[in-house]
């Protein structure tokens, strides 16, 4: 059986359909790559290039118009029951419940999992412990700062344990100490758990920061290049961040950047 | 309130405990006004048209407390009943778009009917008189209590739709875990509305045919011509209202705590 946390995305593509026009929207056109199981990857690129739907795609929310996304084997979205428990998102927005405290927000998908009451509460704690927010459990999301929402929302994905963590555009809208902080604290426990993590930021630095592969996308919903940064040279490393800006700019894949890994790459 | 990351957290109780008490100094001096100028007038009015208030005071005393009782238990069964047809029919209208789409001009025709149009169908069809008042209540309060649970549905952010169903819920879990807190602000507003409307309508549909409650006690303070049984009542109803409304605001206050 195929590793739980590998991805293969097989010439996948998305259209809409605007409600009221003929005219369909292209938002994502062939994209073809895989993910081994524990591999950090970020996935940057312009607004608009189609990165929040391959990450809706992968979570199963949205149905790919065309090819097949993978995870473990299995379809997100015709498997959908298959995959609980198994992955985890954080959003922009914290999408925390504002009805419940931060102990209740991170014990819910717990609750969804039919987890016996005192491992939910022990378990949201621990989390809520590690994210330094101990003290804090008994408070509503309005009483916490943007931060701490987010941290939150990261206690309440890790608290599943999944085996394949997304995160679509999680920590830019903080400022820049609390954005470096929590995005250290997601690679950092993604790493000790050994998740399989997929990164969709519009931040080039917080892309090379992670350290693991970078997938550019070009408008619309293609792949432009994917650097692995640990086997990348030195010399190419050296002004990568440029590089990726020329490349995003010019919306042109690159032969100079080596896939990395593609889906047929990877072993039946 | 936003809590600073280096400032220790404060708890919901501690929150709570910090908000004291706080006397109702406009309400009661407002009304003690409107007293006072009614015993003013009632110097130089009839008694028949406005009587003071030691005859008011009198006939409250001598009010059935019966009637009363008979009253609010009539609006209280109505009110479950109606919340309970309302959510009901709103979760099916919200399950399925069809339904919705057959269902809300039913509902929209049930609203426009004047309520005394409802109590007339109410004495031509029904023999029984609780019946008939029962009927009144429920056929002008379910549709407002479907409507908001409906629109309140509706209006569950997809944002946090998708955060959930990333995580894989049964329908029930979804229902349970999003859409019924979610729209718990709105069914709470419908109560309120609802309270009123009905503590009206229940007066008005007690004055057909009823031989109990505080619509009859009106039917007959004015058959008596009382000018002051009818103001004692209509004492009884307001300050009903307002006792009411005090223990929702108590209610919504608890249960919405979590709001900012």
């Amino acid at each position: 059986m195929r590793g739980a946390g590998e991805i293969r995305v097989q010439g996948l593509r998305k259209v809409f359909h605007q409600t009221g026009t003929a005219v369909p929207v292209v938002a994502i056109d062939r994209l073809d790559f895989a993910v081994r199981p524990g591999d950090m990857v970020a996935v940057v690129g312009a607004t608009g290039c189609g990165k929040s739907t391959f990450l809706n795609v992968l979570i199963g929310l949205d149905r790919p118009t065309e090819g097949r996304v993978d995870i473990g084997g299995r379809s997100p979205y015709d498997d959908f029951d298959h995959f609980r428990g198994v992955l985890a998102a954080v959003f922009q927005q914290d999408r925390l419940l504002p009805w419940r405290t931060a102990i209740d927000n991170v014990r819910l998908p717990l609750e969804l999992l039919g987890r016996h009451s005192r491992d939910q509460v022990e378990r949201a704690r621990q989390w809520l412990d590690r994210l330094g927010l101990g003290r804090f459990e008994r408070a509503y999301p309005h009483e916490l700062s943007g931060g701490m929402r987010q941290r939150v929302a990261l206690a309440r994905a890790f608290a599943v344990e999944p085996t394949l963590l997304l995160a679509d555009e999680a920590f830019g809208h903080l400022d820049e100490v609390t954005s470096a902080a929590l995005r250290k604290t997601f690679v950092d426990l993604a790493r000790a758990e050994g998740n399989t993590a997929i990164l969709v930021t519009h931040q080039l630095e917080e892309a090379i920061e992670m350290g693991g592969r970078i997938l550019v996308f070009g408008r619309p919903g293609r792949l432009l290049a994917d650097i692995d940064l640990r086997t990348c040279p030195e010399s190419r490393l050296h002004g990568l961040r440029a590089d990726i800006q020329r490349l995003i700019q010019a919306n042109q894949p690159d032969p100079q950047f080596t896939r990395a890994t593609s889906a047929k790459e990877l072993p039946a | 309130m936003t809590v600073d990351e280096t400032v220790p957290g404060q708890t919901v109780e501690a929150l709570e405990a910090r908000v004291p008490f706080r006397f109702p100094r406009e309400l009661v001096v407002a009304l003690a006004v409107l007293a006072a100028l009614w015993e003013l007038v009632s110097m130089f009015v009839p008694p028949f048209i406005v009587p003071g208030w030691g005859r008011i005071l009198r006939s409250l005393a001598g009010l059935r407390l019966d009637f009363v009782l008979v009253t609010l238990a009539r609006v209280a069964g109505a009110l479950v009943l109606s919340f309970a047809l309302g959510l009901g029919l709103a979760m099916a209208m919200y399950a399925s778009a069809p339904v919705e789409r057959y269902g809300r001009p039913v509902v929209r025709l049930l609203m426009a009917v004047p309520v005394v149009c409802w109590i007339l169908f109410a004495v031509l069809w029904f023999k029984w008189v609780e019946l008939r008042i029962a009927f009144v209540l429920v056929v002008v309060c379910a549709p407002v209590f479907l409507v908001d649970a409906l629109d309140g549905m509706k209006g569950v952010s997809s944002e946090l739709r998708d955060m959930l169903r990333s995580y894989r819920p049964t329908r029930a879990q979804l229902f349970t875990k999003l859409v019924l807190p979610a729209t718990l602000p709105a069914i709470l507003t419908s109560w309120k509305i609802n309270l009123s409307l009905a503590i009206r309508v229940v007066t008005i549909a007690e004055l057909v045919g009823a031989v109990s409650g505080i619509g009859y006690g009106l039917v007959v303070a004015q058959e008596l011509f009382s000018v002051a049984d009818v103001f004692a009542w209509t004492f009884v109803l307001v300050a009903i209202l307002f006792a009411a409304e005090a223990v929702l605001a108590r209610v919504e206050q608890r249960v919405l705590r979590w709001r900012p």
